[in-house]
């Protein structure tokens, strides 16, 4: 069973006379078999704390325990865990052959034709069957990665890792080896721990995201709940592409007063805020819409000031009326629809769609109704 | 130079139509006096070796009778120096290479485990950094800093006693100083081959040792699968480097061996007093002895040049 629990895990590096707290309690609980996508800004943690999983960083606190044994203690080698690194870290003067049946040759009691089979089995699951005799050097970025992936997988294991294993593809590739990745993990069952920057990778590959800033864990949920319900304001801006668009505003009685404009609210959603008076009102760019002429209490009239053709849909930089240049928020419009630079237009911020942050802590108190 | 070449027919076909036109074009002053400068530098550092190789087939009248750079003519042409210097020396080339071989391979094997040790192993910083500390002062401690300790140290070690089996079997028992040869320049070349290592290992990708880790690697099977056959170029620098001073180093043999007659003299000893007596010196038969020293270690140049290329590159 590899089921996979961090529980408390903190890791403290030592700084000239003071220290850095780069993972701060961090609680997980993956069941067997779960794809976890661990994502976050550069420096929030999530290496490290892969590298906790994996034992090549001691643990400062906290306990980890895979398959609900204890492991703090144990050594990479006996783990049971395999990683994939963003460098792919083949070994340079092994064949590619060489490089799968490594892991296999001396922790294992396996005789020669099994590893050979069981090299060949992973060549044949990874498309690689033909690059068995290559050297590293002789295979593309792709490849490379094909045969890191196929070095892991040869040696089934309780856990794989992986360190943005994807990051150093081109576009075109890490998306064609994303699907892959998803139909592989789907197929061996395994459970998964990936590391990666990229919200997109976050949102289309996981069962579940953990989301990481400076070392703290900000939620744990599928994609769809941390982008319809994020925890909080951090999770709200970092799920998503383009981010929410966050307005600072205050309660007064039943509205919320902003810098350039008043937003009334309903009764069910001031249930909600309680008597928080500083808030941040928060809205994603495809819940704004072109309200054309009709006037209503969501409704302001704003200036276009950039818009980016994407094809299926247009990306607008907006600004109020009366604000000034350069204060935009972003909305995104269906691609036929005419809008170009300078004009004035009338849109609606759907009150269903809105989410409200405390102003001081971040925590979301009120997130967008969703249709059943 | 393929990249030069290159660039060269570029001008040639910007210049101008004609092929001489485009030659000449490519004939600067600046061109002329930098072949002239390379001409005149190549000269002056192959004239000595020059000199001393037409030297070495002279009889002692060529020798006295022409300039040292000019060829021997008929009369004065000799293969004798040669094999004078051959018979003087041959024992000596044997002596060399029992400690200059074993001593070399070993201090470089060390020097590799202990780099190894100091770079991809998980032992705590503050252990390593004394550790380094202490290899890199050995560096630069100078030979003759360590003479008397080091005759000291010796005389105080009953090696001739725990050798007594070798004796019993017939070997000369001057030959104790060969080990004492061989341990003193494993110890004195091990700091400088540490370093050499060290710094090759610390560019090695820590991602690929902790995915050997992962896979379930010791450290010892890391070393040998892994570090070692990736560290082809630093040995051969580092032998190339640790040979030539093992076999040319004169002031240990004069401590540790001190004469020409003992049974164990290296080449440097005996080629030291060659062709020098009261009636004067033999220079053709000085010069004979000079080349048969220096070709082993021209030897092991050519043998690990290549690699030796590739690893001071890095």
């Amino acid at each position: 069973m590899g089921t996979l629990e961090l529980d408390g895990v903190t890791k403290v590096f030592p700084d000239g006379d003071g220290e850095i707290v780069a993972v701060d309690d961090v609680d997980i609980e993956m069941r067997d078999g779960e794809f976890l996508v661990v994502v976050g800004p550069s420096g929030c943690g999530k290496s490290t704390t892969l590298r906790m999983v994996a034992g090549l960083e001691t643990i400062s606190s906290g306990e980890i325990r895979l398959a609900g044994q204890r492991v703090n203690e144990v050594k990479p080698q006996h783990r049971d865990i395999a990683m994939v690194f963003q460098s792919y870290a083949l070994y340079p003067h092994m064949t590619v052959e060489e490089n799968m049946a490594f892991g296999l040759e001396e922790p294992t009691d396996l005789s020669d034709g099994e590893i050979e089979t069981r090299v060949a089995d992973a060549a044949e699951t990874m498309g690689i069957a033909e690059l068995l005799d290559r050297k590293p050097a002789d295979l593309s970025g792709g490849q490379r990665q094909r045969v890191a992936l196929g070095r892991a997988i040869v040696r089934d294991p309780e856990v794989f890792l992986m360190d943005e294993p994807l990051s150093n593809l081109d576009a075109k590739l890490r998306s064609e080896l994303r699907t892959e990745l998803q139909r592989l993990q789907d197929e061996l069952d395994v459970t998964t721990m990936y590391v990666t920057h990229d919200q997109t990778e976050a949102m289309t590959m996981g069962d579940r995201i953990a989301i990481l800033n400076a070392g703290e864990l900000q939620q744990v949920a599928t994609p769809l709940e941390c982008y319809h319900e994020p925890a909080n304001r951090f999770v709200a801006g970092f799920i998503g592409d383009p981010s929410m668009n966050f307005f600072p505003v205050e309660r007064d009685g039943e509205t919320l007063v902003g810098d350039m404009f008043d937003y009334p609210l309903s009764g069910s959603t001031l249930d909600d805020v309680g008597d928080v008076t500083d808030l941040t009102l928060g809205v994603r760019p495809e819940d704004i819409s072109l309200a054309g002429d009709s006037a209503g209490d969501h409704t302001f009239s704003t200036v276009v000031e950039v818009v980016e053709p994407m094809g299926d849909e247009n990306t607008v930089y907006l600004r109020f009326a009366d604000a000034p240049e350069g204060e935009t928020f972003i909305a995104t419009v269906g691609g036929l629809q005419q809008v170009s630079a300078g004009d004035e237009i009338t849109v609606e911020i759907p009150e269903e769609t809105i989410h409200l942050f405390d102003g001081t802590s971040g925590e979301a108190v009120h997130n967008r109704e969703i249709d059943e | 130079m393929s990249n030069d070449a290159r660039t060269d027919g570029g001008t040639v076909t910007e210049a101008g139509p004609g092929a001489s036109a485009g030659l000449l074009s490519g004939l600067d002053a600046y061109r002329v006096l930098l072949y002239l400068g390379l001409l005149g530098m190549l000269s002056f550092f192959l004239i000595p070796i020059e000199s001393g190789l037409v030297t070495s087939f002279k009889t002692a009248s060529g020798v006295s009778g022409s300039l040292p750079f000019a060829p021997p003519t008929g009369g004065t042409f000799t293969f004798e120096k040669w094999r004078a210097a051959f018979d003087a020396l041959g024992r000596g080339l044997i002596n060399s290479a029992l400690y200059a071989i074993p001593a070399t391979v070993i201090s470089a094997l060390l020097g590799s485990f202990t780099a190894y040790g100091l770079t991809q192993s998980n032992w705590k910083q503050k252990y390593k950094a004394p550790v380094l500390a202490l290899l890199v002062a050995g560096v630069f401690i100078p030979y003759q800093a360590v003479l008397v300790p080091l005759s000291q140290f010796w005389s105080m070690i009953p090696l001739q006693e725990w050798l007594g089996f070798l004796w019993a079997l017939g070997i000369n028992n001057d030959y104790a100083s060969v080990i004492e040869l061989i341990i003193t320049h494993v110890a004195y070349g091990l700091p400088i081959c540490t370093v050499l290592f060290r710094s090759y290992y610390k560019n090695m990708s820590d991602e690929m040792i902790e995915a050997a880790r992962l896979d379930g690697a010791s450290i010892r099977r890391i070393y040998r699968r892994i570090v070692l056959p990736l560290s082809g170029p630093m040995f051969a620098v580092v032998l190339i480097y640790q040979f030539t001073q093992i076999w040319n180093d004169l002031l240990f043999t004069l401590v540790l061996v001190q004469t020409e007659s003992s049974a164990a003299a290296p080449i440097v000893l005996i080629l030291a007093g060659l062709g020098t007596s009261l009636e004067g010196q033999d220079f053709a038969l000085r010069m004979a002895g000079a080349f048969i020293a220096a070709l082993p270690t021209l030897a092991v140049y050519i043998a690990f040049g290549e690699e030796f290329a590739e690893g001071v590159a890095t």
